[in-house]
C-alpha cells in the first residue's frame, strides 16, 4: 500500500453557472467556481497558494484565447493575484485527473497548503467540430481523409469492435443513459436537472456515428468546476467533512497519435491505471461502494468497467441492467448524472461526485454507507487517471 | 450507397516520417513501416520501432488485404466536407502482413451496411489529386487478385 494513502484530502468543491454555449467569458465562470470551492471550504482566498489546471479546448477548429476559451493557470494567476501563491502547474498527458494528481504531489512535498484545481470548458456558438480544412496535416493525414472528423468516430469505432467480438446488443446501452439522466434529476448543477429521459426516447434517437445513437454522447455546455486540495489534517479543521484520498493512478499505455480504434489500447490503458489505484490503497473493485467512470461517450463507461475489473470484458452492457447502477444497486454509478446528463466539463466533475459521496454531502442522491469512492476521471485511453477517495483514514 | 462524388476530402500532407507511404501509394503500392531490427510493422508511423525501440525502420511493400477491425457509420453531418455522402462507412483495417498496424478507411464499392467486424477487404486506391493517392478499401473479392500498378 502507499505510504501516503489518505495523507490529502479534498474538502471545498464549485461549481460556475452552466449554459448550453458561450454567454458570458469562460474565465468569469472559472472565478465563480473557484471563489465557490474556496468558500465551500471556508477559507479566504488569500489561503490560497497552489493553483492546477489542464486547460485544454477539446472544440478542434476554434482559437485558443486565454479567458475566453481556455482558462490557463496565468490567467487564474491575473485574476486572483494570490499574496501567497508558491505553486502552479498545467498538465497535459493525464487529462485534468494529473493536474489533481499534482496538486497531491504538492501539497505532500510541502510546497504549498492549500491548492485549487479547476476545469473550465468552453462550448463555441455555432459549430462545435468545426473543420474546415483543405488538408491534413501530421497525425490527421492518416484518419480525417476517410470522414474520421471528430472524438465520436474514434470512440465508435472501437466500440462496434466491442459490440461484434462479444456478440452484444447496443440497445442495452438504453440502461446507462436512462439511469444517468434518472440521477442527473437528483444534481440540481446537472444540465438535464428537469428534463427527463425514457427508454424509448434513446431507442428512437438520431443515429450520430453508429453505434452512437444521441443520447451516448455528453452534451457540451459551457462551464467551470473546482475543488480544494489540502493535506488531511489541515482538512479535518476546515468546515467540510473531507474525502481522503486513498489512492491513484495514471494509464502507463502510449498510443500512437492517429492510431484509432484499438479496443485493446482502450483496455490497456484502463488496466495500467487502475491497478496502481487499487495497489496504493489495497482495495480491490468489490470493495467499492459507488463509482463515476468518466462517459464523454456512454462506451468509455463500459471500457472502464472491465479495465478497471468491475466485471469481465465483454460483460459489461449486462452488468449494469437489472438496477445494478442505481443509487441503491450493488454498483452505484455516475450518480451526478456523468457528463451525458450534466454537460461536459471533463473529468473533474467526477471526481466532485466521488468526493461529496466519500464526504457524505451528495445531498438526495447521497449513497447509504459510501466509504470507498471510486473515479475514473477520463477515458481508460490516452488521457486516463483513476482515484479512490474514502470517508474514514485507515 | 454513399454518394461519395460531392465530397472534398482534405488532402494529407506527407511529412519526414510519411513521405514513403505516399510516395508508394501513389504507384499503387501499399507500403508500411518496418522494423529491420525485429520485424515489427507498424502503422501509422513513428520515429521509432513501438516493439524493441530500433531507430533502423524502411518502408516495404506489404499486400493489401486483410480484414475489417473495427468501423462506424457516419450519419452525422457537422464536417460539411463529407456530408453529402452520410450515411458512410469509415473503417479500420488490420492487414493480414502486419498485425497491430491499423489502417483507416473507406468501405467503397459496397452498401454501407456491408460493413462488419470481421469481414475480408482488400485494397484499392483513389487518386485526390497528381501528388495524392489514399489507399482505400473494398469487399475482398477472392478470385481476383488484387491488381498493383
Amino acid at each position: 500500500m502507499w505510504e501516503h494513502r489518505c495523507k490529502v484530502a479534498v474538502s471545498g468543491v464549485g461549481f460556475s453557472r452552466i449554459t448550453r454555449s458561450a454567454e458570458i467569458p469562460l474565465a468569469a465562470h472559472a472565478l465563480e467556481a473557484v471563489k465557490a470551492a474556496v468558500a465551500d471550504s471556508g477559507l479566504e482566498m488569500a489561503d490560497i497558494d497552489g493553483l492546477a489546471t489542464y486547460p485544454e479546448l477539446p472544440a478542434t477548429g476554434h482559437a485558443e484565447v486565454d479567458g475566453i476559451t481556455i482558462v490557463s493557470v496565468n490567467c487564474m494567476m491575473a485574476m486572483l493575484r494570490l499574496p501567497n501563491l508558491s505553486w502552479h502547474i498545467q498538465t497535459e498527458s493525464v487529462n485534468i485527473g494529473g493536474a489533481v494528481q499534482q496538486a497531491v504531489n504538492a501539497l505532500l512535498a510541502g510546497v504549498c497548503k492549500y491548492a485549487v484545481v479547476w476545469r473550465a470548458m468552453h462550448n463555441p456558438r455555432g459549430t462545435y467540430q468545426n473543420l474546415p480544412g483543405t488538408y491534413a496535416q501530421g497525425a490527421t493525414q492518416f484518419t480525417a481523409p476517410y470522414g474520421f472528423g471528430g472524438p465520436g468516430q474514434g470512440m465508435a469505432v472501437a466500440y462496434t469492435r466491442w459490440l461484434e467480438t462479444h456478440n452484444q446488443n447496443r440497445e442495452k446501452m438504453a440502461t446507462l443513459a436512462v439511469t444517468q439522466r434518472k440521477h442527473a434529476q437528483l444534481n440540481p448543477y446537472a444540465y438535464f436537472h428537469g428534463t427527463p429521459l425514457t427508454r424509448e426516447d434513446y431507442l428512437n434517437s438520431r443515429m450520430v456515428a453508429y453505434p452512437f445513437c444521441l443520447y451516448d454522447c455528453d452534451i457540451p455546455v459551457q462551464g467551470a468546476v473546482a475543488i480544494v486540495l489540502t493535506l488531511a489534517d489541515r482538512a479535518r479543521d476546515l468546515k467540510p467533512q473531507p474525502a481522503y484520498i486513498a489512492g491513484y493512478g495514471q494509464r502507463l499505455h502510449f498510443e500512437v497519435a492517429g492510431r484509432i480504434g484499438s479496443l485493446s489500447s482502450y483496455m490497456e490503458g484502463g488496466r495500467s491505471s487502475s491497478k496502481l489505484t487499487w495497489e496504493r490503497s489495497g482495495f480491490s473493485p468489490k470493495d467499492v461502494d459507488v463509482a463515476q467512470i468518466y462517459d464523454g461517450f456512454s462506451a468509455s463507461v463500459i471500457y472502464g468497467l472491465e479495465s478497471y475489473g468491475f466485471c469481465k470484458e465483454g460483460e459489461a452492457l449486462d452488468f449494469i441492467q437489472d438496477g445494478r447502477i442505481e443509487l441503491n444497486g450493488e454498483l452505484p454509478l455516475n450518480t451526478f448524472g456523468g457528463s451525458l446528463s450534466s454537460g461536459r466539463i471533463h473529468g473533474l466533475q467526477h471526481i466532485i461526485e466521488g468526493v461529496l459521496q466519500a464526504s457524505g454531502r451528495a445531498g438526495e442522491r447521497q449513497v447509504k454507507d459510501a466509504n470507498v469512492s471510486f473515479v475514473g476521471a477520463s477515458a481508460p485511453i490516452v488521457q486516463g487517471t483513476t482515484f479512490i477517495f474514502v470517508r474514514e483514514p485507515y | 450507397m454513399s454518394d461519395w462524388s460531392k465530397v472534398t476530402r482534405p488532402i494529407p500532407v506527407p511529412n519526414e516520417l510519411s513521405r514513403p507511404f505516399w510516395d508508394a501509394a501513389k504507384q499503387g503500392v501499399l507500403a508500411m513501416q518496418r522494423c529491420q531490427s525485429c520485424g515489427h510493422y507498424q502503422h501509422p508511423p513513428y520515429p521509432t520501432c513501438v516493439d524493441c525501440m530500433s531507430v533502423d525502420l524502411k518502408f516495404e511493400p506489404v499486400e493489401g488485404k486483410g480484414t475489417i477491425y473495427a468501423y462506424t457509420i457516419m450519419y452525422h453531418t457537422g464536417d460539411k466536407r463529407f456530408a453529402p455522402a452520410v450515411p458512410y462507412a469509415s473503417i479500420i483495417v488490420e492487414l493480414d502482413a502486419a498485425p497491430g498496424a491499423l489502417m483507416a478507411g473507406n468501405l467503397l464499392e459496397a452498401e454501407y451496411t456491408e460493413a462488419k467486424v470481421g469481414r475480408r477487404v482488400e485494397v484499392i486506391f483513389q487518386a485526390l489529386n497528381d501528388d495524392i493517392t489514399l489507399p482505400q478499401f473494398r469487399l475482398a473479392r477472392d478470385t481476383t487478385p488484387v491488381q498493383r500498378s
